[in-house]
């Protein structure tokens, strides 16, 4: 044997010894180490089978905390597709529709709800759904404490009456069956089988996870449940995989080249180019997240109403929509379209006249004293950014000085809980897809402001919020027209806040893609079950 | 020997000691409560007390810098705030990532860097010394992340001949998984033997890797022409020519030997920089290595996770530069005497 063969021979050997030792005892990356045959060949046997992967194209960590209980973060994207709850909301009717409960009633004013469970429906852990089962997921959701596990906060008491049967005894009044759809801490999940490390799921939904790698860039990835009560159809997607994507111009090269399938958010310039290149279809809807400029009206100058009004009827509302460029939608009111309670023709308008002559009153203006405010918003966030910019230049010319400060959110929220600024400027979205959040969290009186951050204390409103939920709950007309009167006295009385824009999805998809609808009261969810892909 | 090398580990540990100091101090003197970050913006009051209470944020400040240092010995670096994952599982997951790109960048920035180096040292002030002066030039100051999409662009959008994005296809997970030993995929998969997931991981490689090596190439080059400059000039290079040595063999057998002293100390510099600068190529690549995981950190505000990534880096720097004095030492025997 000459030398070089001898070498070859020696290192074929040393690498089969070290793939033996390999196997022997290293972690396996991926399914539990077991290989799965690569879908492919059969296609001409199922002609509509669908074996691809539907890939979404997240830009951050998908999976931060897998107890549906607790969970109140990214992961409602996954977290929708495993586990369901009771009802599920419609944007597009506005009202709850049944999930795993069929049909619902309410007694006694809104204090009493009874909900029949779906039949035959089993979890991923194998154990059959039944009232008993649904109660103790509540119930430990409750317990639990982290998370949106507050929007149970009315209840007093669960009941299995029967097999199929749930009760809810609430000690105050509120829309349950809305309650029921929220995205968080509403889900229905097997308590004996919750795991925190997403292992194994204990949902009903129509995907479990296949695999998760924290950190790497396929994070997630979720396979059907062949269990599922609504059953299989050749044409929807058996998997799914979640690439993280943190650089937009990357999410759009890979659904340009069909690697992706699903890309969350891109800037307004691709999102238009999008909307004009074969192969990728785009859809947008606004969101039920608004942004919130909220005055103070506790102390400083904001005091006066005159300059909170003088201040509504300065900003830009046309400007900022325009510089925008599609990524917001002009607000009108607090509650955005799609929830009950929004109030059409609500929409503000810039008013430089009105708002000189107000701030004159007040006695401050271009030939008066020089008003100063301070106002904080969100470091980072471009969109805010705009509006303080537009803002500035408009006081500017009104002899008003803006030192607006940049902040992180706790740093912005300790400061407002200290009431340190005029004017504070946030994001508010619900948890469950109903307005009374708005009201109830940020314009209620409160003795130590949480988010009651324009510090209004009004008995006349409060009073009226509380009325609230038992009107959704029984009359749903007249609740929307308390939330109409509300609002008016909340804006146009009060000038306590004013609403420039209600942020706007814009998604882009492959254009095989059909079924797709954007929910809003399910923030950057794809309901993968919903999908087919077009042949 | 010994003595060398004690002094040089007794630097390293002020540097890592002085370091975990300043984290601390840093975590502290950020505005704003870490708990707001972990319970989330709709934290109610009694969700900020349990996190709190969690991570001992009602203690006196010594003793939380006593638990912190306790708490690093015993291996426990803080939960993320952001991923909720123990920031060491974490950064297990993110430096193996960062290691294997500017691991690839280094071999081709030292296989690229040196041989041009020589090149412009042999033609001094002649054609070939201009272009790679004028190249390296460029390869240094280009904008990273300009040259990171200008390649994503080019040749996976356009040609397509490299992927856009990703470590390697990660349906190969399913199809031939990989085992793990030293949690760097290429290193994995070739002394496991998984050949799919090897080649695609070097597919994957070659645009970050090469965009990452930029840098690193052109600052090689430049050191190693100067060193190799220099050493020609010295009275042992006259000595070899008067015995009938080309210039050629007088870089390349004499010179190189003593010039590559500056150029390993720029190896290690550059390295520990590459780990954490190199967090725009990964952003535009998907790769998921420690740069990334740095900068999403510090958007969130996540405390714990940045300090851990520093601490890390520190210790990356001082071993780095640990193992260079060493190699010196083997390389050049008068730096163990200095």
């Amino acid at each position: 044997m000459r030398w070089h063969k001898r070498l070859l021979v020696a290192g074929v050997t040393g690498v089969l010894a070290l793939t033996a030792s390999a196997c022997a005892g290293g972690q396996v990356r991926g399914a539990g180490g077991t290989p799965q045959p690569q879908a492919s060949g059969g296609q001409s046997a199922a002609a509509q089978a669908n074996d691809s992967t539907f890939v979404y194209v997240p830009n951050l960590d998908v999976v931060t905390d897998w107890d549906p209980a607790t969970s109140y973060s990214n992961e409602i994207i996954a977290l929708s597709n495993i586990y369901e709850g009771l009802t599920r909301y419609n944007s597009e009717t506005r009202k709850a529709e049944p999930r795993l409960a069929t049909e619902w009633t309410t007694a006694n004013d809104g204090k009493e709800w009874t909900f029949k469970l779906r039949q035959g429906v089993k979890f991923h852990s194998g154990a059959e759904l039944t009232a008993e089962a649904a109660k103790k997921a509540i119930e430990r959701t409750i317990e639990k404490k982290g998370g949106a596990a507050y929007i149970w906060d009315a209840v007093d008491e669960i009941e299995a009456v029967d097999a199929s049967t749930l009760k809810f005894t609430l000690t105050y009044a509120t829309p349950l069956d809305l309650v029921a759809s929220s995205g968080y801490a509403a889900y229905i999940y097997d308590v004996d089988a919750v795991d925190a490390d997403g292992e194994k799921t204990a949902g009903t939904g129509p995907y479990t996870v296949d695999s998760w790698q924290k950190g790497k860039e396929t994070e997630l990835t979720l396979k059907a449940f062949e269990g599922y009560w609504g059953g299989w159809k050749p044409e929807q997607y058996k998997k799914v995989a979640f690439r993280v994507t943190p650089e937009i111009t990357t999410a759009w090269q890979l659904l340009q080249n069909g690697e992706v399938n699903f890309v969350q958010r891109l800037n307004p310039q691709l999102f238009q180019q999008a909307d004009t290149t074969a192969k990728v279809q785009t859809a947008q809807v606004p969101s039920f997240q608004n942004l919130l400029v909220l005055f103070n009206t506790a102390s400083g100058p904001a005091k006066d109403d005159r300059i909170r009004k003088a201040l509504q009827a300065a900003i830009d509302y046309d400007g900022l929509i325009a510089a925008l460029k599609g990524s917001a939608t002009k607000a009108s009111g607090l509650v955005p379209q799609g929830l009950l309670g929004h109030a059409a023709g609500m929409e503000p308008k810039q008013d430089l006249a009105k708002a000189q002559e107000l701030l004159a009153e007040a006695g401050y203006g271009p030939d008066l004293e020089e008003l100063k405010l301070t106002m904080t918003y969100a470091q980072g966030d471009e969109d805010q950014k705009l509006l303080v910019t537009l803002l500035s230049s408009t006081l500017k010319k009104l002899h008003v000085t803006l030192q607006a400060r940049p902040m992180t959110w706790n740093a912005q929220w300790d400061l407002g809980k200290k009431q340190g600024q005029d004017i504070f400027v946030m994001y508010w979205y619900p948890d469950y897809p109903d307005a009374y959040s708005w009201f109830v969290n940020v314009f209620k009186s409160a003795e130590k402001p949480q988010f009651n951050l324009s510090y209004l204390k009004n008995a006349e409103i409060d009073a009226a919020i509380d009325a609230l939920p038992q009107l959704t709950a029984t009359d749903q007309l007249k609740a929307d027209m308390a939330y109409q009167d509300l609002q008016k006295k909340i804006i146009e009385e009060q000038a306590a806040v004013a609403v420039p824009y209600v942020q706007k999805y814009q998604r882009a998809l492959t254009a095989d893609i059909q079924g797709y609808v954007d929910n809003p009261a399910y923030p950057n969810v794809v309901f993968f079950y919903d999908l087919k892909r077009a042949s | 020997m010994a003595r060398y090398l004690a002094r040089r580990l007794g630097q390293a540990l002020l540097v890592v000691a002085g370091v975990v100091m300043l984290t601390f101090a840093v975590m502290r003197l950020v505005p704003g409560d870490p708990a707001v970050a972990f319970a989330g913006p709709k934290a109610t009051p009694e969700q900020l007390a349990a996190a709190r209470e969690r991570f001992g944020l009602d203690d006196p400040i010594p003793l939380q810098f006593v638990n912190y240092v306790r708490d690093l010995f015993t291996g426990d670096w803080g939960t993320s705030l952001r991923t909720r994952q123990p920031v060491r599982d974490d950064l297990y997951l993110a430096f193996p990532a960062s290691l294997e790109l500017v691991g690839a960048a280094l071999v081709i920035a030292v296989l690229i860097g040196i041989p041009i180096g020589v090149l412009a040292a042999r033609y001094k002030t002649k054609f070939p010394d201009f272009g790679v002066r004028f190249t390296s030039m460029l390869a240094v100051s280009v904008p990273v992340f300009w040259l990171a999409l200008a390649m994503q662009l080019v040749f996976a959008g356009h040609l397509g001949w490299f992927p856009i994005a990703g470590e390697y296809d990660s349906s190969l997970d399913s199809t031939s998984p990989l085992t793990l030993w030293t949690n760097i995929t290429i290193v994995d998969a070739l002394i496991t033997g998984n050949w799919p997931i090897f080649t695609s991981t070097l597919e994957h490689l070659v645009l970050p890797a090469l965009v990452v090596a930029a840098y690193p190439t052109g600052m090689i080059a430049q050191m190693a022409r100067a060193a190799l400059i220099e050493e020609s000039g010295q009275d042992h290079a006259r000595l070899e020519r008067a015995l009938g040595f080309g210039e050629t063999s007088i870089l390349t057998r004499f010179a190189l030997r003593p010039a590559l002293s500056p150029v390993l100390s720029l190896i290690a510099l550059v390295f520990a920089y590459s780990i954490v600068n190199g967090f725009l190529v990964e952003a535009v690549f998907n790769w998921p290595g420690l740069g990334r995981y740095a900068a999403e950190s510090i958007k969130s505000l996540d405390t714990p996770a940045i300090a851990g990534v520093t601490l890390l880096v520190a210790l990356v720097y001082t071993t780095a530069n640990l193992i260079v004095d060493l190699l010196q030492g083997v390389v050049d025997p008068r730096a163990r005497a200095r």
